[in-house]
């Protein structure tokens, strides 16, 4: 054995090292010691992930899990030798890590860094692995010096003992679909075990929100708090708090000032555990329209002006997020403040079509918080606009649609005639024309057409600008229509 | 006409659209010219049942219920059981309809004394029971109720109570006896949470018939526009026959 020459990680899951051996390679990946055999998995594997890709892709289509799940069959490990000599960052939580995303891609495009990132939203391990595998060369070399990875909540924990990452960001932590992740202390849970298996990773923490601060508690990671000193929204809606009560001694919260949801200036009169103070933060709100939000930054000591070109509060968070990971990774402060206003939105995320004569906006939904953050931005237009609903209950929409009743739909109906028509699309559209109705939508304001061609048809032939809010599979399909009848990219490309 | 609704603990169960119940007892009240007062009573506040005359009570997390349960050892017990042999009736969903009953064992045997206001037991267990469901209504002879359920606990009713219904299409109780929620004076406890009245609203006028006869002596409902209502009724009735 003539070196050693690198250790990673501690944590049990984690373990791994490698070593060269007469010029051979020789990994060990928890207990096992893998040889010149492990090299040519890797290949096979690799060789067919990116197989199958291109595979689906002469298809048309847009399977971006598929490849993975057949590589990992094939190579368990495979994550880990792809990833070993890549900085990573993961961004995790449950609004906002797409949009994020985004933003930090055009940080890392405009400091001239080497990366690539998943793009298509395929954040399990199968969706990373098939992205890892698509971006290295047939002998698992990675391409780029950086990798971006956004992760679903609970597949951090899986993709982290994988993956040595040198900055893990965290959005917030909201009641999510029920049914697929179960309460808020089960998220908080698999996220504090995610970020045990990374003990190096640089935390990007949102300091206005309780259950996000708590991940700090008790870890050895650096940690470098985010947030917004400032109220969000003049006109909020209504809506119910996810963390009401403080995670150490369950005291109700007292709060100076709230942003939206349970985002805020929080502290517990009890046991005086409150927001930490944050070191990257908005300071200033000096204008929001509906094309975005002017700014001011608060980078340690330095500010920083920057025009945001998303609207809504909550991408406030999802800037300040990005401007924190570029300082984790020593960026120009300006530089990331000057991506902010021209980076590509997500599929899906406010994501603007020409349909003919007619103007979308296209929202993606997916949970009560997100869902009344969307309606504190439409609810400040004062020009007519058109509200499109789209709700399914397929397993990633969540297959419980009782969280619309959650979502202050109200509020969109005290604007009267500035909303001039509402139309509700998908699987459950009876469903939502209900809510409508009980929120107190007149009837004839209200049409089902549960057909999404015909609804796209009779969108290209409005004059006021539609705001359509999808679910996730809804919106993957809506967004394929589009695609092949209106000449947009589709979401894979 | 008046119905005072109090909806208890509404910061604290609250979860999952369980407040669309609510929504629609107010909604379908309002649409008869009928007027509506809602209040929440929450940790640390007086519960008096003299000032209602209809109780909901939702689902919440299990971190929460931790702190409902050291706000239900004063005297709230005894007021919410005294409300319940007082008649007035009862709407609890999921956690809140555990919480009526005498005791919750976790899954690793740790015993939980509850409000013990109807005579029946729940039991946690590591399968979770989720999914769209259905049953019948012994109230509403031939209604077919549909809704969501998400628990983990199983629930056991004694022999002094009856179930709402016989579980069609899904787990009910505890998925053993194809019961499904509880019936004893006027409490109807279910695990059908969010909208169960919005889709059901035979159920909702039901419940609200109870209340007004009993503040009233006697309550004719006057028939609304349920077209919307009764198409998500069918549709998930539908689908769940196909299954």
């Amino acid at each position: 054995m003539r070196s050693i020459f690198r250790v990673a990680g501690t944590s049990n899951r984690n373990h791994y090292i490698y070593c060269v051996v007469e010029e051979s390679l020789v990994v060990k990946i928890g207990n096992v010691w893998y040889t010149n055999f492990m090299k040519i998995q890797v290949i096979i594997s690799v060789l067919a992930c990116k197989l199958t890709r291109f595979a689906i892709r002469l298809l048309g289509r847009g399977g971006t899990d598929f490849p993975g799940r057949v590589a990992l069959k094939l190579c368990p490990n495979l994550l880990g030798f792809l990833a070993k000599d890549v900085t990573t960052i993961l961004v995790t939580g449950t609004n906002g890590k797409t949009t994020t995303s985004r933003m930090i891609e055009q940080s890392l495009l405009d400091s001239g860094i080497s990366f690539f990132a998943n793009k298509s939203g395929a954040n399990l391990l199968s969706g990373v692995t098939a992205e890892f595998a698509a971006n290295s060369t047939w002998t698992g070399k990675c391409r780029y010096t950086h990798a971006l990875i956004e992760s679903d909540e609970a597949a951090l924990k899986q993709i982290s003992s994988y993956v040595d990452a040198k900055v893990i960001v965290v959005t917030n932590v909201f009641r999510d679909q029920l049914d697929r992740y179960g309460e808020v202390s089960h998220t908080l849970e698999n996220l504090k075990i995610g970020i045990s298996h990374s003990p190096n990773a640089v935390l990007c923490l949102n300091a206005d929100d309780s259950l996000c601060t708590s991940l700090a508690d008790g870890v050895q990671n650096p940690v470098i708090f985010y947030g917004v000193n400032t109220p969000v929204y003049e006109n909020r809606v209504e809506e119910l708090s996810d963390a009401p009560y403080c995670i150490h001694c369950k005291h109700e919260y007292v709060y100076d000032y709230v942003t939206y949801g349970h985002l805020g200036g929080y502290r517990c009169p009890n046991c005086g555990y409150q927001r930490p103070q944050p070191s990257v933060c908005v300071n200033k709100i000096l204008q929001s329209d509906m094309d975005g939000t002017q700014v001011v930054f608060q980078v340690d000591d330095r500010l920083e002006k920057a025009k945001i070109h998303l609207p809504g509060g909550y991408n406030i968070y999802n800037a300040c997020a990005a401007m924190t990971v570029g300082k984790a990774l020593g960026l120009s402060v300006k530089t990331v403040a000057q991506s902010l206003d021209h980076f590509a939105c997500g599929f899906g995320r406010m994501e603007k079509f020409n349909l003919g004569q007619a103007q979308m906006r296209m929202i993606l939904i997916k949970n009560p918080a997100g869902c009344n953050q969307v309606l504190n931005f439409v609810t400040d237009f004062s020009q007519p606009f058109i509200f499109v609903v789209c709700l399914n209950d397929r397993a990633q929409d969540g297959k419980d649609v009782s969280w619309i009743w959650d979502v202050d739909f109200e509020k969109l109906v005290q604007m009267g005639d500035v909303l001039t028509h509402l139309y509700v699309s998908g699987i459950r559209a009876e469903d939502m024309a209900v809510r409508f109705l009980y929120a107190g939508m007149p009837r004839e304001k209200i049409t089902v057409m549960k057909d999404y061609t015909q609804l796209l048809k009779v969108c290209t032939t409005q004059e006021n600008p539609i705001y359509c809010m999808p679910t996730y599979t809804a919106m993957l399909e809506l967004r394929g229509i589009i695609s092949k009848e209106y000449g947009y990219k589709n979401f894979w490309e | 006409m008046e119905l005072r609704i109090c909806h208890l603990y509404p910061d604290v169960l609250n979860l999952y659209g369980d407040r669309g119940n609510v929504i629609c007892l107010e909604q379908r009240l309002r649409w008869r010219g009928i007027s509506v007062e809602t209040s929440g009573v929450s940790i640390g506040q007086p519960f008096c049942p003299e000032n209602y005359d209809l109780c909901f009570i939702g689902g919440g997390q299990d971190f929460e219920q931790e702190v409902l349960l050291a706000d239900l050892k004063g005297e709230k017990t005894q007021q919410i059981k005294a409300a319940i042999e007082d008649g007035i009736p009862f709407l609890a969903i999921c956690g809140g309809y555990q919480m009526l009953g005498q005791s919750y064992k976790t899954w690793d045997g740790h015993q939980f004394d509850f409000i013990g206001a109807v005579d029946f037991y729940t039991v946690g267990s590591a399968q979770r029971m989720i999914g769209n469901y259905m049953f019948t209504c012994e109230d509403l002879p031939g209604t077919k109720i549909v809704g969501f359920e998400n628990h983990s606990g199983k629930t056991y009713l004694g022999p002094s109570v009856k179930p709402m219904g016989k579980v069609l299409k899904g787990y009910g109780n505890n998925g053993e006896d194809k019961t499904e929620g509880v019936r004893y004076q006027n409490v109807f406890g279910t695990y059908s949470h969010g909208c169960l009245l919005p889709k059901n609203p035979q159920l909702c006028d039901y419940i609200l018939t109870v209340a007004l006869t009993r503040k009233y002596g006697q309550c004719q409902l006057q028939p609304l526009d349920d077209s919307l209502e009764n198409n998500a009724h069918h549709y998930m009735q539908s689908r769940l026959e196909r299954q």
